[in-house]
Order: structure tokens, then sequence, then C-alpha cells
């Protein structure tokens, strides 16, 4: 019976270590999830940035082999990331495709000219990049215009901006905040150690050495929380991708393990910082004023 | 200033905080000796004893235990000079989250023991000098008062100090375990420990006579020796 009851209390007690260490992870898993989010955000943004048409429109008389050193040309600019020519004819079929019509039997001639269609790296797509790009290219003999949607560009940077910086605040807070309540945990967790640490102090023991034990402890507290979260966030990551497979695209496995080094890290970091400090501010009380506290 | 000198105190004030408790205290205790320290309870006997293990700050006058000056002692040498004392605490100051081996063991790692076999071997002395072999496996808290301040007596034994202070150690003894530790403490002040032993059980005086110490209105004096059993014949 006693047994019994033994057990039951070395349970409760237990339960103290666990809740710390399941704040420690829902702080964690609340950052790694806002870290999945910028990067998903960041390669969202790059997929329409890199999207986003740039139509240089040939005259109807450029010969293939001038169209073709033209394309070489621009393909070898940088923040290029791809080229496609697209012939008068070809560019006749696609529109009769998506108009549904033969636009060339009405009107007796096809008035399309040849084109090539320009893609550009996500780093790339400033509109002054971008009008500096088009400056350069209309001087070309054979060039008959350039045509972008400029305003597209210049919104799509705007909200890249803005939804960025909103995202990089609110970050920041949520690491203040991650910050704040790991620490209060731990050093509520010191706290009640206070008289132990003060007669670990009368017999002797040195402050690395009553420290020690309580920082291995955190570290530890703290790889079991971000590791636990590291797997709620993959777990988060395999439902959200069963609600919308598109997401597979915009996933970069190098970025996703830099983020849970990341989340590893500051779980280590966060707790081994804040134990340090709490135990620091016991062990340089005196005695008679720990009853004050 | 005598070599054998272990503890000097020289005009120095003792402060709770902003109270001051003990002025002009001037006090020596040769290695070797073995001294009793006795006072109204609130008289200043535990804050002496504090000082000289700087568990409060020396404001005014000299003081220099085991080798080290108190006066402005910096926090990072403060455990080595506890190293040098054994400190019986009225409190007890047991960790009471292990038992008794791992109280022993803690103080013994702390202080740089590595063999584990040594650190059996003196565990098994220093217990078996309190009487306590059998119980080296039970928590602090399923020890009875007197049982909890054996074991911080053994603690206070392990590294073989040079100066043992203690606070009541025989307070919540029985008589017959009281007398088995007070002969433990007089075979240790022959091996060269300086003693200084707070207690307010004055029988202890005709059995084992010594130099007493009195901390009375703020101040600290030799009383002579005789002084208890004289009262007591004379009466």
């Amino acid at each position: 019976m006693a047994k019994k009851e033994d057990i039951v209390v070395g349970r409760r007690l237990k339960t103290s270590i666990v809740s710390a260490v399941v704040s420690v992870t829902l702080v964690l898993y609340v950052l790694g999830l806002l870290g999945l989010t910028i990067l998903h955000a960041r390669k969202l943004s790059d997929h329409v940035k890199e999207n986003i048409g740039f139509s240089v429109i040939m005259h109807d008389n450029a010969k293939p082999a001038e169209i073709s050193i033209l394309q070489k040309y621009i393909d070898g600019m940088s923040g290029i990331k791809s080229t496609e020519f697209i012939s008068k004819e070809k560019a006749a079929s696609d529109l009769t495709r998506d108009l549904g019509e033969d636009f060339v039997a009405f009107l007796g001639y096809n008035p399309l000219f040849p084109s090539i269609e320009v893609r550009f790296n996500a780093a790339f797509t400033h509109p002054d990049s971008l009008s500096n790009f088009s400056e350069i290219i209309e001087k070309e003999r054979i060039v008959k215009e350039v045509y972008y949607q400029r305003s597209l560009v210049e919104m799509v940077n705007d909200n890249v901006t803005k939804i960025g910086a909103v995202l990089l605040i609110f970050s920041g807070l949520l690491l203040v905040i991650a910050f704040a309540l790991i620490n209060n945990t731990i050093r509520l967790s010191v706290f009640s150690k206070r008289f132990l640490i003060k007669s670990m102090q009368l017999v002797g023991a040195t402050q690395g050495f009553i420290r020690k034990p309580f920082v291995i402890k955190s570290i530890s507290q703290g790889l079991i929380g971000s590791c636990v979260s590291i797997a709620s966030l993959i777990a988060t990551l395999y439902g959200a991708q069963k609600q919308i497979p598109e997401l597979i695209e915009f996933q970069d496995i190098n970025m996703l393990m830099s983020l849970f080094v990341i989340v590893i890290l500051l779980g280590i970091i966060i707790s081994w910082i804040s134990t340090f400090f709490a135990v620091r501010k016991y062990l340089n009380i005196k005695s008679d004023n720990l009853y004050f506290y | 200033m005598a070599l054998d000198t272990i503890i000097e105190l020289e005009g120095a004030a003792v402060f709770q905080k902003d109270h001051l408790i003990l002025s002009d205290v001037t006090l020596h205790i040769e290695r070797g000796e073995f001294c009793y320290l006795i006072g109204r309870t609130g008289s200043g006997k535990s804050s002496l004893l504090k000082i000289l293990y700087a568990d409060l700050s020396l404001k005014d006058g000299f003081a220099k235990v085991a080798g080290y000056k108190l006066n402005g002692i910096k926090n990072n040498q403060i455990p080595f000079l506890r190293r040098k004392i054994g400190i019986v605490f009225q409190d007890f100051q047991l960790l009471n989250d292990r038992n008794v081996r791992d109280n022993l063991i803690f103080v013994m790692k702390a202080t740089g023991w590595r063999d584990k076999i040594a650190m059996d071997r003196r565990i098994e002395d220093v217990l078996e000098k309190v009487g306590l072999v059998t119980k080296g496996f039970k928590m602090p808290h399923q020890l009875s008062g007197g049982e909890q301040q054996r074991v911080v007596i053994a603690r206070a034994l392990i590294n073989d100090p040079d100066i043992i202070l203690a606070d009541e150690p025989t307070g919540n003894l029985d008589p017959e375990t009281s007398e088995g530790i007070m002969e433990l403490m007089i075979e240790i002040s022959k091996t060269g420990r300086a003693i200084l032993m707070a207690t307010h059980d004055y029988s202890l005086f005709e059995k084992f006579p010594a130099r007493i110490i009195r901390c009375e209105d703020g101040k600290v004096f030799d009383l002579n020796p005789d002084y208890y059993s004289n009262k007591a014949t004379q009466e």
C-alpha cells in the first residue's frame, strides 16, 4: 500500500519536470511554426517573382539567326533564369487555343510578332533592374518593344517587403516571449532550490560545481523540448501537405534542416543562459537574505 | 600572534544587516584548542560563527581564519576557506533531495575527492564515528532530529578540517549520544584541530572542562574555566 503511495507521490513530483519540458516544447513549437511560415512565404514570393511575364517582342523581319544571337545574349546576362523563343506561328496557335477561335483565318493574316519570353531570378525582379534591362534590350535593332506589367512588379515587391517586415517584427517579438517564458519556468524551478544551493555553498562547493548539475539538467530539458517540438513541426508539415499537396513545391530540405538546427540551438541556449543567471542570483545572496524572497 | 593561532579576531564588529550584534571582538584560538561558546539565545553566538565561515561579511576590525583574511574576502575564495572548516549547523543544512551517503559524497566531490574506493572507506569511517553506519541510504527527512545532527557532524568531519565550528551540536541528542559526540570532539581536538562549540548545555563543562568564551551585552570575553564548577559548588 505504502509502495503504491510512494509511486503516486513520485509521479506527482515528476510532473513538475514534465511541465517544464512541455512549456519549453510549446514555445519552441510556435517559434518553429513561424519559421516555417517565413520559409514558405519566401519561397512563395520567389515563385511569384520568377513567373512575372516579361516579353521581348521582335520585328516581323527579324531573321532566326539574329533572334538566336539575341536569345543567347540575354541568356548570358546576369539575373536571368530562363528564356524561351516563341515564334510567330506558336504565338498564333497559343492565342487561337486561348480564344477558341481561329483568328488567323478570320483576319486572313497573322498579326502577331515573334518574341522571347524572359524569366528572371527572384533577386533580380526589382522594378529598377527590370527597367534597366528593358532599356538595354530595346536598343537592339531587331527588338520592336519590351513588354511587362510594371505595376504588377511594383505591387509584388511592395507587398513582399511589407509582409517580410511584419513577419520579422512578429518573429522578434515571439523570440522575446519565448525567452521570457522559458526563463520564467527555469527561474521558478531554481527558486524552489534556493536553500539547497545555499547549503551546497556552506559546505565549501565552488559556484561552478554547484551550477554544473543545474545547467546540465536544463540543457537536457531544452534539448528534449526542442526535439519534441521538431517532431511536432514535422507532423504539422506532413498534415499540411495532405491538405495542400502544392506545398511540397515550396519546400527546401536544406532550409528545413537549418530551421530545425536553429530550434535546437535556441532550446539549448535559452535554457542555458536562463539557468546560469538564475543560479548565479542565489549564489550571490547571503543566506539571511534568502528569506526575504 | 602565536604561530599556531588558527582563528584570530581583532576589534571585529559583527553585524546582522545594519544591526550591531557584537562589537570589538578580540579572540584567538590555537590549533588543538577546544573552546565552548556560550551566551543567551540571541546574544550573537551564531552570528560570530557565521563571521568565521564568511556567511556574514566583516564590516569592521580584522579577522583571519585558517590563513584566510576575512576583510573583503572575495566570493571565489570563500569555498576554499570553508573547506578548512567543518561546520555543524544549528539548522543542519543537509541536502534534502538526496540520502545520507549522497550528502557526504556531494561534499567530497565538491572538495576534490575522485577515488571511489577511498570515498567509500571514508564515508564508512565517519558514519561509524557518529553511529550511523546502517542509515547511509536514508533520506534526511526519514531521520530523527538527533540522527540528522549526527549526519551533519559526520559531514563536518569528512575532510578532516583544521577547524570545527559547531553550533549546538548536542542540542537534539540524548545524554548518552551527546557524551559520545563530546568524546569524539575532544579526541579530534587532540589531533591538532581547533574546535569552537556553541552550547547551552552547562553540564558538559564539568565533564569535559575547557576554555569558555561568553557572548554577553554585545561583547565577547573569556571566562575562567572553573567559573561554572565553582558556582555549582557554592550553590
